[in-house]
């Protein structure tokens, strides 16, 4: 997984490094272990770093990169493109960007029918891909013809083109957001215009992912308000498999709209149920066992008092391999809740995905295996419970890509 | 009854067709604009800046009306000297024309006047004073020439986030630098106007007047972003829509009659200070704005381009003005339209607006049985012929107009129409004009700022800003 942001001033009276520095500071929760930077001002820089944005570029680091046009990626692995001299290439997806893809793309931008070239490759392309793609002068921002990853555009004021992942980003550069790039258009921003191609492309389907977990609720993906979307699972959530309880608590932080959508509904009080020792990190996406537990340790210590004595409904927004869960019912109940019962904001995680998002293989996926039950008694829960999949769908009403809870994947040429 | 058009763009044309319908029309252009070329019953190519020229060439063919159409013209005195000669001129003179020459006047006379829909605004003679009020001073502006410079020179700069601020001072500092260094402020002793930053939506209300009454038109909305979506540097607009009943589908009947009041009372404020009567076009360009509802950006001396050319096709009883406002009577005269939405897109040749250079002397092909077909209309812009042949000039060359019963319906017959205008150069346009989509964020837009102006209008805070600062107290301003 990755965050992508570009932006490019159409005056070069203009230095935008600490812009795409804050962009990616919004893009942060889609990838936690890479950052780059790298903007042109006629010549490409280019800065790398490991770790969270603000690990990543120093003061007087950020102060060497200067230009009016630049791009940056943030990632849950090495960065997925190609840094050149001439070309730098970001890509949120399972597309690898290889030195002859690179260079082929270099000579579509410099070609006279460059938007034409550009989707000639692209249309070819059988993998996952958002892509920001800066040229000396020049942003293009490209979308597989399924649109499984988000990118969007907006603008500030009269100087400022900018593009994103997420609209979060766009909001903390204080940008206006437009539109999402279309699936299968390739958009180019330069001095003398912003033009778009685009392949016609019926066959849509946006990662449903993104919806339950990957996004930030501030944004909106697809033209989806992203906390609506989660707010309404959370609705759902508690329509189904009703239980009574005397408390709501949810694992922070992707779950807490679902929590509270649930604890409205059904009349139970949600309470603060853990606070956090530490920064922000996103647990399920760290590479290693050992640094997800460490993760969820500092993550979650338990309120006592919220816990002790009761009905506990504890939400969260996906299970992988059940460990966390596992860890987190056992810690409420060493704090004295009487009973557990553990509400999924996403369907079975059944599958992996070909597209670039992290999930383990199959024989790692407690869902493959066991059902409801099972999970139960496997995580110590009094009752487990996944969204059902046909509630997803009736949440977003978009064409969507549910390959890792179904285990059928669109293709992405059609 | 003969009627001379003064200036060369597509406003002119629109201007020059309508009066064709009752007049023998006679131009002044600086350049061979096709469209004026073909309605005039005779042309002279003229420094329409000249008062020298124009009056001359008015001497000669005697017209009893002369509009012009251009603010530069009114500024470099041709209307002064048309009357001078005893000419019957629609066109304000040099002095009350100083509404739009000069911003720091037009802010001036609002704050003095203690006008609703004024801005907080601060001028400067030098860079060095300019710079140093940037410095101390931060917030979001917009920083302009005190001079009207055909919109150019404007730069808008919201500064909200703190971890910004650095990059957007250095801008700031080095547009101010520009606009001294570059004399966009030419002949004013005042360089630099600094206001504070308002947002909302912009809409034009254009009106005649004999600087006593106003004859309001329906009301317009220009798009001054360059490309779609609203991204993309300031233009002198891409194109425009109307609505039926005189409104726009985000303006309601009341903040029409609060803006034309606000134009009537700037129209008493000029000759208060002036002590002429105003007589010609006043053209507001207004935002709806949560400070005070319907506030005033800039004021034109003239029609709005590409404005002009979404009203004047409608316009039914134009010589009933033009002769009222030649009478300099225009009171309990209304202007008769027909009631249909209308959408203006122009189309500009690549370079357009940064680099015009690279845009200019390319040829052009308007194809009119196209045009005719889906019931479009062309003004040419910045166009000039050439041995019978259109080329671009570099800025907008030409707007492609239509009528329709709703604003989408209208946009879209100029969408099909826009495959008659071609060109080995790339021209572009802007499509998303009238879509759907862009209307409901304008409607959005403009609501959020409806419910924030009525709310000061009821707390008694409409225009005001309150401010406490620690260890010093309650500002109100």
């Amino acid at each position: 997984m990755a965050g992508i942001f570009g932006i490019y001033a159409f005056e070069d009276i203009w230095n935008v490094s600490r812009f795409v520095y804050y962009g990616l500071l919004g893009l942060q929760h889609r990838g936690q272990e890479k950052a780059v930077i790298s903007v042109s001002d006629g010549t490409i820089t280019s800065l790398t770093g490991d770790g969270m944005v603000q690990e990543s570029f120093s003061e007087s680091s950020l102060a060497s990169l200067k230009g009016n046009v630049g791009i940056g990626g943030v990632s849950t692995r090495d960065i997925n493109g190609y840094v050149g001299r001439d070309i730098v290439i970001f890509v949120d997806g399972s597309l690898l960007v290889d030195e002859n893809l690179a260079q082929r793309i270099l000579e579509a931008t410099q070609s006279k029918e460059e938007l034409v070239e550009l989707t000639k490759i692209f249309s070819k392309i059988e993998d996952a891909f958002t892509m920001l793609i800066l040229t000396q002068d020049k942003i293009y921002a490209a979308r597989d013809s399924l649109g499984l990853k988000p990118l969007c555009i907006g603008g500030i004021g009269f100087d400022l083109a900018v593009v994103s992942s997420e609209s979060s980003a766009l909001d903390v550069v204080g940008a206006e957001y437009s539109r999402d790039i279309k699936p299968g258009e390739v958009v180019v921003i330069d001095k003398y215009y912003i033009q778009s191609e685009q392949n016609n492309s019926n066959a849509k389907a946006h990662c449903g992912f993104e919806y339950v977990y990957f996004a930030r609720p501030d944004s909106y993906i697809n033209g989806i308000p992203i906390h609506e979307a989660r707010y309404k699972i959370g609705e759902l959530l508690a329509r189904r498999n009703k239980v009574g309880a005397d408390v709501v608590i949810a694992v922070p932080e992707t779950s807490i709209p679902f929590a509270m959508a649930y604890s409205n509904v059904s009349g139970i009080p949600i309470d603060l149920g853990f606070v956090r020792t530490g920064r922000h990190t996103r647990t399920a996406i760290k590479p290693t066992q050992m640094e997800r537990m460490i993760g969820v340790q500092l993550k979650l210590n338990p309120v006592a008092t919220a816990i002790r004595g009761k009905r506990v409904i504890l939400i969260d927004d996906s299970v992988v391999r059940g460990t966390t869960t596992r860890n987190i019912v056992s810690l409420l109940r060493k704090k004295g809740a009487r009973e557990v019962h553990v509400r999924i904001g996403s369907p079975k995680l059944i599958s992996p995905c070909p597209f670039g998002t992290e999930v383990p293989p199959k024989d790692e996926l407690i869902a493959v295996e066991n059902n409801e039950e099972e999970i139960a008694r496997i995580v110590g829960a009094d009752t487990f419970a996944y969204l059902d999949i046909e509630d997803l769908k009736g949440c977003i009403k978009l064409p969507l890509c549910l390959g890792c809870f179904t285990g059928e994947y669109p293709e992405v040429t059609k | 009854m003969k009627f001379l058009i003064v200036g060369e763009g597509a406003r002119e044309h629109a201007i020059a067709q309508k009066a064709s319908e009752t007049y023998d029309v006679y131009s002044a252009m600086g350049i061979l604009n096709p469209g004026l070329k073909r309605i005039a019953r005779e042309y002279a190519l003229t420094d329409t800046l000249s008062p020298q020229k124009v009056s001359d060439y008015a001497d000669k063919i005697r017209p009893e009306i002369i509009f012009i159409g251009s603010e530069e013209s009114l500024f470099a005195g041709v209307s002064d000297e048309l009357r001078k000669r005893g000419h019957v001129v629609i066109g304000a003179s040099s002095a009350t024309a100083m509404i739009e020459k000069s911003k720091a006047f037009m802010r001036r006379l609002m704050e003095n006047h203690n006008m609703e829909g004024r801005l907080r605004f601060k001028t400067f003679a030098s860079l060095e004073h300019a710079s140093k009020y940037i410095e101390e001073f931060a917030g979001s502006i917009a920083i302009k020439p005190a001079r009207q410079a055909g919109g150019k020179g404007v730069k808008v700069i919201a500064d909200m986030q703190a971890y910004l601020k650095g990059e957007k001072a250095d801008v700031k500092r080095k547009h101010a630098q520009k606009i001294v260094e570059e004399k966009m402020s030419g002949d004013l002793n005042e360089q630099v106007l600094i206001e504070e930053k308002v947002e909302g939506v912009e809409y034009t209300l254009q009106c005649f007047t004999d600087g006593r009454h106003v004859v309001p038109l329906p009301l317009v909305q220009d798009h001054p972003h360059a490309y779609e979506e609203d991204i993309g540097p300031e233009t002198g607009g891409m194109g425009s829509i109307s609505g039926k009943g005189n409104l726009l589908p985000f303006i309601r009947q009341e903040e029409y009659d609060g803006s034309q009041k606000l134009i009537e009372k700037v129209l008493d404020a000029i000759h208060e200070e002036t002590g002429e009567r105003y007589v010609g076009v006043i053209s507001g360009q207004f935002m709806l704005t949560d400070k005070w509802g319907p506030t005033i950006i800039e004021f034109y001396s003239r029609l709005g381009d590409p404005e002009a050319s979404n009203i004047m096709p409608l316009l039914q009883n134009f010589p009933e003005i033009c002769e009222g406002v030649a009478r300099q009577n225009v009171s309990n005269m209304k202007a008769k339209c027909e009631n249909v939405c209308t959408v203006v897109k122009c189309v500009a040749p690549k370079g357009y607006p940064n680099e015009r250079n690279i845009g200019r002397g390319h040829p052009i092909v308007v194809d009119e049985k196209i045009l005719d077909k889906y019931g479009a209309r062309v003004f040419f812009g910045s166009a000039f012929e050439e041995n019978g042949k259109i080329f671009t000039a570099g800025s907008r060359v030409c707007e492609v107009f239509s009528k329709g019963e709703t604003i989408e319906e209208a946009g879209m017959t100029v969408e099909r129409a826009m495959t008659a205008i071609h060109s080995p150069h790339k021209l572009f346009w802007r499509q998303d004009i009238a879509t759907p989509e862009l209307l409901r964020k304008r409607i959005t837009t403009a609501d959020l700022a409806r419910d924030i102006y009525n709310y000061r209008l009821t707390k008694g805070l409409i225009g005001k800003t309150i401010d406490w600062l620690p260890g010093i107290g309650r500002i109100e301003t």
